[in-house]
């Protein structure tokens, strides 16, 4: 009897468990399972896009992008911006995340106004980039000029490797204050003995940096890149305000081409294929990453 | 007492709520009214602060005569309403009027079923009134209009300062390519570069490019519409396009429709490529040298060759989705009213030019005083606008092009002009590639 009043009483838990976690789940399933499936779905058809009319082609899009060089020098692209811009942040985060971690004046002014960038919409940062690249009126040429060290203004944005490096490098502007934040509140943590033991033990600064900082932050790091890896990899707004994935298709990364196809040439199907295959190749590069942290935790 | 209140049979927890129930319906019912009022969505890509002003009126003028209708404006660009169209029309939430699009847009979208035929809307405007043969480049494969023209723009002209012409000792502005090398070689001085002409991975390049290839007697497509972009006329286009580039400010590789009007209105550069907005820019942003500022068509490879002046056709269009067509169409026609599109032509003079004979002639039309002061220009533009042409309509024989759009939304051509001016390509290969490009496009 009362194994059967318990037998109920766990079964009404249950029920209650399934009832909590159904919104968490439905929520999932709609922003996150539905997307996908239909991405993956969509990609087996040849689909116009402003009437979402189309055949089935199978695997057809596949076969064909794999086969477009386009794909490929986007790929190569899209990496060379990933590590270049996201190798930028880190170091631009973690230095001027140490240096804020310093007893400085205007320390608190200086770590609020480190976040501006980060704040700034991508649109507005773009404009002020351009203006600050632009040739006639820029306020880096005309400074270049007047330092003599051009003779003529330099073309940052219409000319290789500049447009690359432009790009990286407001990309780096843009979002290396989300590494100053995390790495700063992790810094904050870490034991002032664990520093005094360094210093009795003789180590210098940088030494210190290398013994003590460096591993405590080691966590937070694997964190960051992790991440950022993944919000470079899709980045679109910033590359595509800026060159429109030009000069030729210098800087068009895989996130433009899924926008060309889907918008430019209405090939809605085709550009969820590229949309497919760029998910596989961060969740493979992602995989491969954390298991890599993982054994070198381990040994 | 307030205990008591609620404690009064009449104030049960129940009566309570039925009565917050009760009231939020009641708060319901003026807003149900008001959804009865329609509201028109109506984008456009033309959003200067003088023409919204326009828009303003139009509006009022449309909303005080159509009690129950309003209308709301949003503003797309020239090189985002291909995807923000693209996403309306697949998610059914579209604008009910668009205005200012290039035609070749239209027939797209119309060749798919997303417009509405606009004969009636012409009809009411007044079929007559159009100058003849406004309407031809909106003809469907099924005889009827996907849309019809709200203006006229000869977009390439060729901008010059007389000063600077007169300072390098020329007389006469450039009619061939020849002779625009040879000013802009003369004039490229003192910090002034010869000419801002686009080399961007972009819609003008792509558009004022396709300029180029006809003023040297080429073409895109042959009448019946087959890929013919591999010919003489483009290959002497890329070289002379090749030679302008030393003439041009080093960001032209990065320049659209914006960067390179400001280059000439600034003074940056002493050779323009744009529409009659040259004019306005030029009066209210750097008078100085508004007095010297004329207008030819652009200079073509030899006279022989007839001058080619790109008109993207300003257009009206009324997208199949929209759920107030009737009221749309009511809105449509009531824009060429005279003294809202008066208005709306006068934001930028000579930039959108009247489509209407009535408006041409129009004494509240002419009475401006940027027309007054170029007379000449505004009429030339206008002559040169009502001959002009572009990728879907490339000469009075060809077919009319519904994949123009997605071809210049490719950078098909604008790639073409990067690969060999820009990196050094092959110029066969080049051709090679954005053939195969077009010709991928053209069979959907």
């Amino acid at each position: 009897m009362q194994a059967k009043t318990l037998t109920r009483l766990e079964r009404r838990y249950a029920l209650l468990g399934a009832l909590l976690i159904a919104p968490t789940v439905l929520v999932f399933c709609a922003v996150i399972v539905y997307p996908l499936v239909s991405a993956m779905y969509l990609s087996l058809f040849k689909i116009f896009t402003p009437t979402l009319e189309g055949g089935w082609v199978g695997l057809d899009n596949y076969h064909t992008l794999l086969g477009n060089p386009e794909f490929w020098t986007a790929l190569r692209t899209n990496i060379i911006w990933t590590v270049g811009t996201l190798t930028l942040q880190i170091l631009c985060g973690v230095g001027m995340a140490l240096v804020l971690h310093q007893n400085i004046w205007f320390r608190s002014l200086a770590r609020s106004l480190i976040l501006f960038p980060y704040f700034v919409s991508t649109v507005v940062a773009v404009l002020v980039w351009k203006w600050l690249f632009n040739d006639l009126y820029g306020i880096l040429n005309h400074l270049m000029i007047v330092a003599r060290l051009t003779e003529f203004p330099i073309d940052y944005l219409g000319s290789m490797p500049n447009a690359m490096i432009s790009v990286i490098v407001v990309g780096a502007w843009k979002y290396f204050p989300f590494v100053v934040i995390a790495v700063l509140a992790r810094l904050q943590t870490i034991p002032d003995a664990l520093y005094e033991a360094a210093k009795i033990d003789g180590a210098g600064p940088i030494a210190r940096f290398f013994d003590v900082t460096l591993p405590q932050l080691r966590d937070v790091l694997v964190v960051i890149i992790m991440l950022r890896a993944i919000w470079d990899f899709k980045e679109f707004d910033l590359i595509y305000l800026l060159t429109g994935g030009g000069p030729i298709t210098s800087t068009q990364t895989l996130p433009l081409l899924v926008y060309k196809e889907a918008f430019a040439l209405n090939q809605m199907g085709m550009a969820s294929a590229y949309a497919v295959v760029m998910m596989a190749i961060m969740l493979f590069f992602m995989i491969l990453y954390i298991r890599r942290t993982r054994t070198e935790e381990d040994t | 007492m307030s205990k008591t209140h609620w404690n009064n049979k009449g104030f049960t927890r129940r009566n309570v709520l039925a009565g917050m129930a009760a009231t939020t319906a009641l708060a319901g019912l003026p807003r149900r009214a008001r959804a009865q009022e329609i509201t028109l969505r109506w984008w456009s890509p033309q959003g200067s602060p003088a023409q919204l002003e326009a828009y303003k009126t139009q509006i009022a003028s449309f909303e005080a005569a159509n009690p129950g209708i309003k209308v709301q404006f949003e503003t797309t660009s020239d090189e985002g309403y291909a995807p923000q169209l693209a996403a309306a029309f697949s998610s059914g939430e579209v604008p009910d009027i668009v205005t200012h699009l290039p035609s070749f847009a239209l027939q797209t979208y119309y060749a798919n079923d997303l417009l509405v035929p606009f004969n009636d809307v012409i009809d009411t405007v007044g079929a007559d009134d159009f100058y003849p043969g406004a309407n031809n480049v909106y003809l469907a494969g099924d005889g009827k209009y996907c849309g019809t023209g709200i203006g006229n723009s000869a977009a390439n002209m060729l901008w010059v300062r007389r000063d600077l012409m007169e300072s390098a000792g020329l007389d006469k502005i450039p009619e061939t390519w020849d002779e625009l090398r040879a000013a802009v070689q003369a004039m490229q001085t003192g910090g002034i570069f010869g000419a801002p002409l686009p080399y961007g991975r972009n819609s003008m390049t792509s558009l004022i490019f396709i300029g180029f290839i006809h003023q040297a007697g080429g073409h895109v497509f042959t009448p019946d519409l087959e890929v013919d972009i591999d010919n003489e006329g483009t290959r002497n286009a890329l070289e002379f396009y090749k030679e302008m580039r030393e003439f041009c400010p080093p960001g032209a590789t990065n320049y659209s429709w914006g960067e390179s009007l400001t280059a000439f209105v600034s003074g940056a550069t002493a050779t323009g490529i744009y529409t009659g907005r040259v004019l306005i820019n030029v009066n209210t942003q750097n008078p100085p040298i508004a007095d010297h500022v004329t207008c030819v068509t652009y200079p073509r490879m030899s006279t022989d060759i007839s001058p080619w002046t790109f008109n993207d056709f300003p257009s009206v269009m009324i997208p199949a989705q929209s759920k107030n067509i009737d009221a749309a169409k009511k809105f449509a026609a009531h824009l060429f009213q005279p003294p809202g599109y008066i208005q709306q032509l006068h934001a930028a003079p000579g930039h959108v030019l009247p489509v209407l004979r009535s408006i041409n002639e129009n004494p509240d039309y002419q009475d401006n005083d940027i027309i007054k002061k170029y007379p000449a220009e505004v009429d030339l533009m206008a002559a040169s606008a009502a001959g002009g042409f572009n990728l879907g309509y490339e000469s009075a024989d060809h077919k009319s092009n519904d994949k123009a759009g997605e071809i210049i939304a490719s950078n098909a051509i604008s790639d073409l002009v990067g690969r060999v001016i820009l990196n050094g390509d092959n110029v066969d290969e080049a051709l090679s590639a954005a053939s195969k490009t077009i010709e991928g496009i053209m069979k959907g």
